[in-house]
C-alpha cells in the first residue's frame, strides 16, 4: 500500500466559524493505481491533492505514506519525503520561464543533489523518451501548450517518483493534445507509476482505474 | 485636462502607498540634508567674496629657493610695503596688516580685544564699512583707532556716543591713549579677518625697532594693482626689486647650495587673490589653493540627492511593470504617447513638489542643531540666491523628466498587444542594476572614508607626541604683569600643593589653546659658513621637566649655572642639521659675533607644531629679555579636577583682571584637528544617510522583485527547492551588485584617501582592512535589507504562491 488517509479534516476559521475544506476523508491508495478525482468547482479537489502531495497541511486525521506517519513528521522530513516520492503536474504547467527545456528538466535533480554527470544522463534520457530532443534549447514561451505540458510531466517524472499528482493536466489544452497527455499517463501507469489526477472530464476520468467524487469537501 | 492628470496621478500614488511613502520620506530627508550641506559649502566658498575690490587686491607672498627646497612665506619686513609702492610700477596701494591682541583699558576695565594693526589705506582695499564716524578714512592719524560694533559693546556696553572717546591701549610695555574715530560694521562671518579693533600699524610695538630692517619679518602685505595690471606683470616688475633688497639672503642661499627656480631666481614675489586666502596651503612650498572641503560637502550633498533620485527612478520603473495592463488598455482606448508621458511625469512632479516643501520645512527645523553640530556659521541666506533657486528648479525638472519619462518612454514604445500581455523586458533591468551598483559604490566610498577619517583622528589623538599632554595645563599669559614675574608667582602660589609637580613657561603654546592663537618663530644664522634655519622657542627653567621631554644628551637649563642665558638646548633634528658628532661641542656666534651661544643639551624630537607637519629643527633659548606668553603647569595624575581648580584659583590671585584661559594640552591637541573632526562628522552622517537611503531603495526593489517572482518561487519549491536555496537565489542577485560596487569603489576610495592622508606627515597606514571593512559592512547591510524580504518569500507556502495567478 502506498498511502492511507484516515478521517482527514481541513478547515479555515472565518468570523468565528469553521469553514470545512475537507471533511472526514478516508482514502487508501495502492501502488500502481490510477485514480481520478472529480467534483464541481470549489468542492476541494485541489485541496485534497495538495494534502496528499504534502504541500498543504490538514487539521485533523491521520496520513500514512509508505512507512511514515505524515501527521507526525516535521516540515523538513515531510519535504524530504515528497521530494523523493512525489512529482507534480499543473494545469498551467508552471515551467520556469527563464530556463530552457533542458534546464527546466535538470532543476529538480539539482535540488535533489544529483551529480552533474548523472543529471546529464537522466535529462537526455527523459528528452529522448518524450521525443523532445529537438526542443531542448527552447524556452517555455516558444512551445505550444501541449508541448509545455509534456515538459511539465517530464519534469515531474525525472527523478523517478512513485506517485504523480496532476491537477487538471489537460485543462488548458485542446482535446487532441489532451488525449495525447492521457495516453501518456496510461502508459506511465502501465509501467508502474501511481497516478492521481483531478479532472472535469468524464472521458479523461475513464483512463483511471477508480474515480473519487467530492462534494463540499466530502467524498461521496 | 490638467486636473484629470493630477487626479489620476493622485490615485496612483495612493494605490502604491508604501512606495509613495518611501519615496517621499527619502526625498524629504535627502533634500533637507542636501539643503544644509549646500548651505555650508556655499558659505565656505563665499569667504572673502564680499570685498568690493577682491579682483584687484592680493596678498603678497615670497617664494624662497632654499637648500631644503622651495619655501614660501607671507610674513614680510616693515620697509617692504612702502618700498613696493614707490619702486614698483603698477601698484595702487600697498598696505601692511598684522593680527594681534590688544589690551584695552577704559574706566578701570581691562579687556583683551582682537586687534588688526594696519596702514591707513587698508580700508581702500578691504570692505569694512563704518557705520558711525569717519567712514572715509577711519585711521586718519596715528592716534585714532576704529572699533567694531562688538568691540564697542565689549568696551563701552553700547555703540552710542563712542566716537571721540579716549581709550588706553597697552602696546608692548607701555600704555598709550587713542581716540575712537569710527565704529565699523562687524566683520561678516565669512571674513578671514576678524577683529574688534583696528589700530594704525605704526603703533605696533615691533614697528619702531624694525622700521628699516629687511631681515625681520612679522606681518602680511596686501597690494591693490592699478587697473589693467596683472599679477604676472607684478611678478616681473618685482624681480629686480627683490634682487636688490634681498641681496644678502640670496647670496647666502647660493652659498648654501640652493637651486634657482626656472627663471634663474632665488627669491620671487607672488600674489594670492585675497578670496583664495582661506583655501591656501604653503605646506609643499608653493602656494596651493584647494577648496577641497566645500567641494567635498557639495559632493556629498549631490551624492545623497543622486541616491534618492536613483531610488525614485528604480521604483517608478519597477512599479510601471505592474501597470502594463492599464497602459495597454489606455492605448487601445486611443491614448497617445504624449498623454502617457504627461501622466507619468505628473506623478513624479507631484511627489517631488510635496517632498521639496517638506524638505524645506525639515531643513529649517534642523538648522540650529546642524549649525552647532557642524560648527558652521552659515545661514540659509547663502542658499537663497536667485541663480541657485533656478538651478534647483531646473534639476528637479530634469530628474522628474527622467524618473517619470523613462518608464513612460519604455511603455509607450511597447506594442499595445505586448503591453496587454503584461510582459515587459526592461533590457534585463540594466538601468536598475547600474543605479543600484552606483548607489552602493557611493556607500562603500563613504563608509571607507568614514573609517579612514576616524582612524586618522584616533591616530592623531593617540600618537605619542614626545611630551606629556595628559598632565600639563597651558595658560595664556594675557594679563598686564611681566611674564616672568607671573610664572614665578605661580610657582610660589602652587608650591604648597602636593599635586602640582612643576611650573614653567615659554613664548609659544603647544596645540591650539583657548586663546585661539597660533604663531611660529623662526630664525636663521650662519654656522661654519652654512646658513641654518631653526624654529626658536624661549623657555623658562624646568621647561623640559614640566613637559617630560626626554633629554638625550647633556642637560637642560638650570638655576645652578649662572651663564645659561647664553646656552642652547636643541632637538635631535636641529642636531642633525648642525651635523656635529658631539652636539655638545657646538658653539654658535650670533649678532655678528657679538655673542656666542653654546649647546648644552639635546632633547628628543617632539611635535611642537601641528601633527600634520614633520618635526622641524628647534632651538630652545633662555633669555629673560624676551617675553614669555604661556605658562605650563604639570599636575599629578590624581585629583586632576581639584588641581585644575587650584591652578585657576592661583591665577585669579595673581592676575585678577585677566581671564583664565588655561587648558590641558591634550585638549589643545584635539583642537588642532577640529577641522578633521567636522569633516568626519559630515562624512559619517553623509554615509549613514546615504546607506539608509540606498537601503530604502533596495528594500523597495527587493519587495517588487520578490513579488514578480512569487510564482517562480512556488514552482521551485514544489520541484524540491529548500527555503535556504530559494532565499539564496533571490538574495544572490542583489549581493552580486554590491560585489560589483565594491570592485568599482575600492580603487577610487584608496586613491582619494591616500591623497588626503598625504597632507599629514604622520598618518595612519592605509590598511586594506579599511576597505574590506567597508565592503563587508555594505554587504551586511544589503543582506539584512534584502534578506528580510527574500527569506519571508522563500518560506511562504508554495500552494499560496501558485494560486496567485
Ligand atoms: N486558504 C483558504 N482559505 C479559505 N478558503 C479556501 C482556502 N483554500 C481553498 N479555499 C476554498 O476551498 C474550496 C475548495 O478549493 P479548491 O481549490 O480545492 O477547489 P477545486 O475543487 O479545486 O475547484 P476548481 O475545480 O475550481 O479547481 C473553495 O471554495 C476555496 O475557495
Ligand atoms: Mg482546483
Amino acid at each position: 500500500m502506498l498511502l492511507q488517509l484516515n478521517n482527514i479534516f481541513k478547515w479555515v476559521q472565518s468570523g468565528g466559524q469553521r469553514i470545512f475544506l475537507l471533511k472526514d476523508i478516508n482514502l487508501e491508495v495502492k501502488e500502481g493505481e490510477f485514480i481520478s478525482i472529480m467534483g464541481p468547482s470549489g468542492s476541494g479537489k485541489s485541496t485534497l491533492l495538495n494534502v496528499i502531495g504534502m504541500l498543504d497541511t490538514f487539521d485533523e486525521g491521520e496520513y500514512h505514506f509508505l512507512e511514515d506517519s505524515v501527521h507526525n513528521l516535521k516540515e523538513k522530513h515531510r519535504s524530504n519525503l515528497y521530494k523523493e516520492y512525489i512529482g507534480f503536474v499543473f494545469q498551467s504547467y508552471h515551467l520556469l520561464d527563464d530556463l530552457t527545456v533542458q534546464e527546466n528538466l535538470e532543476m529538480p535533480l539539482i535540488y535533489k543533489k544529483f551529480k552533474g554527470s548523472e543529471r546529464k544522463a537522466m535529462v537526455a534520457d527523459m528528452l529522448d523518451r518524450f521525443n523532445i530532443v529537438g526542443k531542448k534549447d527552447l524556452f517555455p514561451a516558444q512551445l505550444s501548450g501541449g508541448q509545455q505540458q509534456l515538459v511539465g510531466i517530464a519534469r515531474a517524472l525525472i527523478s523517478n517518483p512513485k506517485l504523480i499528482l496532476a491537477d487538471e493536466p489537460t485543462g488548458n489544452l485542446n482535446s487532441k493534445q489532451g488525449e495525447e497527455i492521457m495516453d501518456l499517463f496510461k502508459q506511465l501507469n502501465d509501467e508502474g507509476v501511481t497516478i492521481i489526477q483531478v479532472t472535469h472530464s468524464e472521458k479523461n476520468a475513464e483512463y483511471g482505474s477508480r474515480i473519487i467524487n467530492l462534494l463540499d469537501g466530502r467524498m461521496i | 485636462m490638467l486636473k484629470n492628470y493630477i487626479k489620476i496621478a493622485w490615485r496612483n500614488l495612493i494605490k502604491n502607498k508604501v512606495f509613495t511613502l518611501a519615496n517621499i520620506i527619502g526625498l524629504t530627508s535627502a533634500l533637507a540634508v542636501a539643503l544644509l550641506l549646500v548651505m555650508t559649502a556655499l558659505f565656505e566658498l563665499s569667504y572673502d567674496q564680499f570685498h568690493e575690490n577682491k579682483d584687484s587686491v592680493y596678498q603678497v607672498y615670497l617664494s624662497n629657493q632654499t637648500p631644503r627646497g622651495l619655501e614660501s612665506g607671507t610674513s614680510h619686513p616693515a620697509p617692504l610695503a612702502p618700498a613696493l609702492k614707490t619702486d614698483v610700477p603698477g601698484i595702487k596701494h600697498a598696505v601692511r596688516a598684522l593680527s594681534d591682541d590688544a589690551l584695552v583699558t577704559y574706566n578701570d576695565k581691562e579687556i583683551n580685544l582682537d586687534a588688526e594693526y594696519v596702514d591707513p589705506e587698508y580700508f581702500d582695499l578691504f570692505t569694512f564699512p563704518a557705520i558711525i564716524g569717519n567712514a572715509e578714512n577711519p585711521l586718519s592719524n596715528k592716534n585714532s583707532v576704529a572699533i567694531s560694533e562688538d568691540g564697542a559693546q565689549k568696551v563701552f556696553g553700547s555703540i552710542e556716543n563712542v566716537v571721540g572717546k579716549s581709550i588706553a591701549l597697552k602696546l608692548g610695555k607701555e600704555e598709550q591713549l587713542f581716540t575712537i574715530s569710527a565704529i565699523l560694521e562687524n566683520p561678516p562671518s565669512n571674513s578671514s579677518t576678524d577683529f574688534d579693533i583696528v589700530i594704525p600699524f605704526k603703533n605696533h610695538p615691533e614697528y619702531a625697532s624694525n622700521i628699516d630692517r629687511w631681515d625681520s619679518q612679522f606681518h602680511s602685505v596686501y597690494v591693490q594693482l592699478e587697473e589693467g595690471v596683472t599679477p604676472e606683470q607684478f611678478e616681473k616688475n618685482t624681480q629686480e626689486f627683490t634682487t636688490l633688497h634681498y641681496q644678502g639672503s640670496i647670496e647666502n642661499a647660493k652659498r648654501d647650495g640652493a637651486v634657482a627656480n626656472a627663471d634663474g631666481l632665488y627669491k620671487q614675489f607672488h600674489l594670492l587673490p585675497i578670496a583664495d586666502r582661506r583655501f591656501t596651503s604653503f605646506a609643499s612650498g608653493a602656494a596651493e589653493v584647494k577648496r577641497t572641503f566645500p567641494y567635498m560637502i557639495l559632493g556629498i550633498a549631490f551624492v545623497i540627492i543622486f541616491i534618492v533620485c536613483a531610488n525614485f527612478i528604480n521604483m517608478n520603473i519597477a512599479l510601471s511593470e505592474k501597470r502594463l495592463k492599464e497602459i495597454g488598455m489606455r492605448k487601445t482606448l486611443g491614448a497617445v504617447k504624449r498623454q502617457l508621458f504627461f501622466q507619468f511625469w505628473m506623478e513624479s512632479l507631484l511627489v517631488f513638489t510635496v517632498s521639496t516643501i517638506l524638505g524645506l520645512v525639515l531643513g529649517n527645523l534642523l538648522l540650529d542643531p546642524f549649525k552647532s553640530l557642524f560648527n558652521t556659521r552659515a545661514t540659509l541666506e547663502h542658499v537663497a540666491q536667485p541663480n541657485i533657486i533656478i538651478l534647483f528648479g531646473l534639476s528637479i525638472f530634469c530628474i522628474t523628466l527622467i524618473a517619470g519619462g523613462y518608464p513612460a518612454l519604455l511603455m509607450s514604445r511597447l506594442g499595445t498587444l505586448h503591453a496587454l500581455k503584461g510582459k515587459l523586458d526592461l533590457g534585463k533591468n540594466r538601468l536598475r542594476n547600474s543605479l543600484i551598483v552606483l548607489q552602493f559604490a557611493i556607500a562603500i566610498l563613504l563608509i571607507s572614508g568614514t573609517l579612514v577619517l576616524h582612524g586618522q583622528i584616533e591616530f592623531m589623538r593617540n600618537k605619542d607626541l614626545g611630551y606629556n599632554k595628559e598632565q600639563v595645563i597651558s595658560i595664556p599669559l594675557n594679563g598686564k604683569k611681566d611674564s616672568y614675574r607671573v610664572v614665578e608667582l605661580l610657582r610660589e602660589e602652587l608650591k604648597g600643593n602636593a599635586n602640582v609637580l612643576n611650573v614653567s613657561g615659554a613664548d609659544n603654546n603647544l596645540g591650539l589653546g583657548r586663546d585661539g592663537s597660533t604663531m611660529s618663530s623662526m630664525m636663521g644664522f650662519d654656522y661654519k659658513g652654512r646658513g641654518v634655519v631653526t624654529n626658536a622657542l624661549t623657555v623658562d627653567y624646568d621647561y623640559a621637566e614640566t613637559l617630560d621631554l626626554e633629554v638625550v644628551a647633556g642637560r637642560t637649563f638650570s638655576r645652578e649655572f649662572a651663564a645659561d642665558s647664553l646656552s642652547l638646548v636643541i632637538n635631535e633634528t636641529m642636531a642633525k642639521q648642525l651635523g656635529e658628532e658631539d652636539p655638545l661641542s657646538i658653539r654658535i656666534p650670533m649678532d655678528d659675533g657679538a655673542t656666542t651661544y653654546s649647546v648644552i643639551g639635546v632633547v628628543k624630537d617632539f611635535n611642537f607644531q601641528d601633527i600634520s607637519k614633520q618635526v622641524k629643527p628647534l632651538t630652545l633659548f633662555m633669555n629673560n629679555g624676551w617675553d614669555l606668553y604661556y605658562a605650563y603647569v604639570k599636575i599629578a595624575p590624581q585629583n586632576i579636577t581639584s588641581s585644575f581648580e587650584a591652578v585657576e584659583k592661583a591665577w585669579g590671585n595673581i592676575e585678577p583682571q585677566a581671564e583664565f584661559l588655561g587648558s590641558f594640552l591634550d585638549d589643545n591637541v584635539d583642537r588642532t584637528f577640529r577641522r578633521e573632526k567636522t569633516m568626519a562628522t559630515i562624512v559619517t552622517s553623509g554615509s549613514i544617510l546615504g546607506i539608509l537611503l540606498s537601503c530604502i531603495g533596495l528594500f523597495a526593489i527587493s519587495m517588487l522583485v520578490v513579488a514578480q517572482r512569487t510564482k517562480e518561487i512556488g514552482v521551485r519549491k514544489v520541484i524540491g527547492a529548500s527555503v535556504s536555496s530559494v532565499a539564496l537565489l533571490l538574495t544572490k542577485d542583489f549581493l552580486k551588485l554590491v560585489g560589483i560596487a565594491f570592485v568599482i569603489a575600492t580603487p577610487m576610495a584608496w586613491y582619494f584617501l591616500n591623497e588626503w592622508l598625504q597632507n599629514y606627515a604622520f598618518h595612519v597606514a592605509l590598511s586594506p582592512l579599511f576597505f574590506v571593512g567597508a565592503g563587508l559592512l555594505a554587504t551586511l547591510i544589503a543582506f539584512i535589507t534584502v534578506g528580510t524580504r527574500t527569506v519571508k518569500a522563500a518560506s511562504a507556502n508554495p500552494v499560496k504562491s501558485l494560486r496567485t495567478e
